[in-house]
């Protein structure tokens, strides 16, 4: 089902015609918001790289793009002593979820103009989480991919005359990542990301 | 050309897969403890420790400065803290030669992995410290990595077997002592979590 949606979806993004183009480098702030039991920290050891295309037969008002991004969440809890069968174990740990996604995305930009830009989009894609605990010398874990749907809205802003511009955006991440291990029955996070842009000239 | 700008930056912020500080990590001990479930521990109520000497398994280097150094200030308050905490139990140290019931070993082992290799909370094995006047462990492997594990075990010498074979009945393992900022302390602080996660030897 997930490929049936994806297909269709990266063959529009990749096959838009462009006039203008620009790459990203953005610094990405999440904050968990699913299980956040087991990890509530925000984290701004992430980023965001990527490439959109607007689409000159919509006026720019479209755009499409591909867009790869990471980010570290980690979460210190004291120490605490779990129950087993026949004994128990006492340790302070290290909760860590490193966390890569890659999505392609379509954009609705509300204001579309040579220097400014405002917009609206929806990226898919996937995401892969690995997690970790930490504890003393010793590490355990798992890995998890799962389908990503991202919702975003931004501003881009160009210096007139120049490539070079900047970017901000708010974006909401669901995914279908699980990890029975350690709770997860999908993984959600809410981020704003700010950065700069490079966009070819008129 | 002006795109290629972004490369560096881009490899600079694909390395910043941060890690957990290793001196927040190491600055405790995990403890894990283990007990018999059919051990009656209200049974008990005297016992035999060493005062000075803790035994010392390793597979890897004998002149380890650890513990068998002349002048290593570790068994003792590792010992003395046992001992406390035996004693806040309602248990009386005696002899070993006055017929305890039960027996307290301690020692480390270094390099080796117990929490995967080493696995006798049950088992039945021949001797215990001052019992024959030697050590004697079963089933240890090489592991990869350099550790160091402190080890207590009580043995139940009350109902040894007619041929003298001893059961332990409760064991806890603290490590890694290596990675110990403050070892002493540590160690310390790891034996009273040991029992106080260990209610049932008071009952």
């Amino acid at each position: 089902m997930k490929k049936i949606i994806l297909i269709p979806f990266l063959f529009f993004v990749l096959s838009a015609s462009a006039q203008q183009r620009m790459f990203y480098l953005n610094w990405d702030i999440t904050k968990p918001a699913s299980n956040t039991g087991w990890m509530n920290n925000a984290s701004a050891a992430g980023g965001k790289a990527g490439y959109r295309k607007f689409m000159e037969r919509s006026e720019n008002k479209f755009s499409t793009g591909l867009d790869f991004g990471w980010t570290t969440y980690s979460q210190y809890k004291p120490a605490e002593t779990f129950q087993q069968e026949n004994g128990a174990i006492t340790t302070d740990y290290f909760n860590y979820v490193f966390q890569y996604t890659l999505t392609g995305s379509v954009q609705y930009n509300f204001i579309a103009h040579e220097n400014f830009y405002v917009y609206g989009g929806l990226g898919l894609g996937a995401m892969y989480n690995k997690y970790r605990v930490y504890y003393n010398i010793w590490v355990e874990g798992n890995e998890s991919w799962g389908f990503l749907a991202r919702p975003e809205a931004g501003v881009i802003a160009r210096i007139p005359g120049r490539s070079i511009g900047g970017m901000a955006a708010l974006h909401y991440d669901i995914a279908t990542n699980k990890s029975e291990g350690y709770g997860y029955n999908n993984f959600s996070a809410i981020g704003f990301q700010i950065g700069i842009v490079l966009m070819t000239r008129y | 050309m002006k795109y290629f700008l972004f490369l560096p930056v881009l490899l600079l912020l694909w390395s910043c897969q941060r890690e957990p500080d290793d001196a927040r990590l190491v600055d405790q001990l995990v403890v894990s403890t283990n007990f018999d479930p059919v051990a009656d521990f209200s049974e008990y109520s005297t016992y035999a420790i060493p005062t000075d000497t803790i035994g010392f398994l390793s597979n890897t280097n004998p002149n380890d400065t650890l513990l068998i150094a002349a002048e290593s200030s570790y068994p003792r308050p590792v010992l003395q803290a046992v001992k406390a905490n035996m004693d806040a139990l309602g248990f009386t140290r005696v002899d070993r030669n006055a017929n305890p019931d039960i027996g307290v070993n301690v020692y480390v082992v270094t390099n080796i992995d117990l929490y995967q290799q080493v696995v006798y909370p049950n088992y039945y094995y021949s001797n215990y410290y001052g019992y024959n006047s030697y050590y004697y462990y079963p089933y240890v492997q090489t592991y990869a990595y350099n550790t160091g594990m402190l080890v207590l075990e009580i043995v139940d010498i009350k109902n040894k077997t007619a041929n003298n074979k001893v059961k332990v009945i409760w064991y806890a393992y603290l490590g890694d002592l290596y990675s110990a900022i403050e070892l002493i302390p540590q160690s310390v602080e790891g034996i009273d979590q040991a029992f106080v996660q260990s209610p049932y030897l008071a009952d």
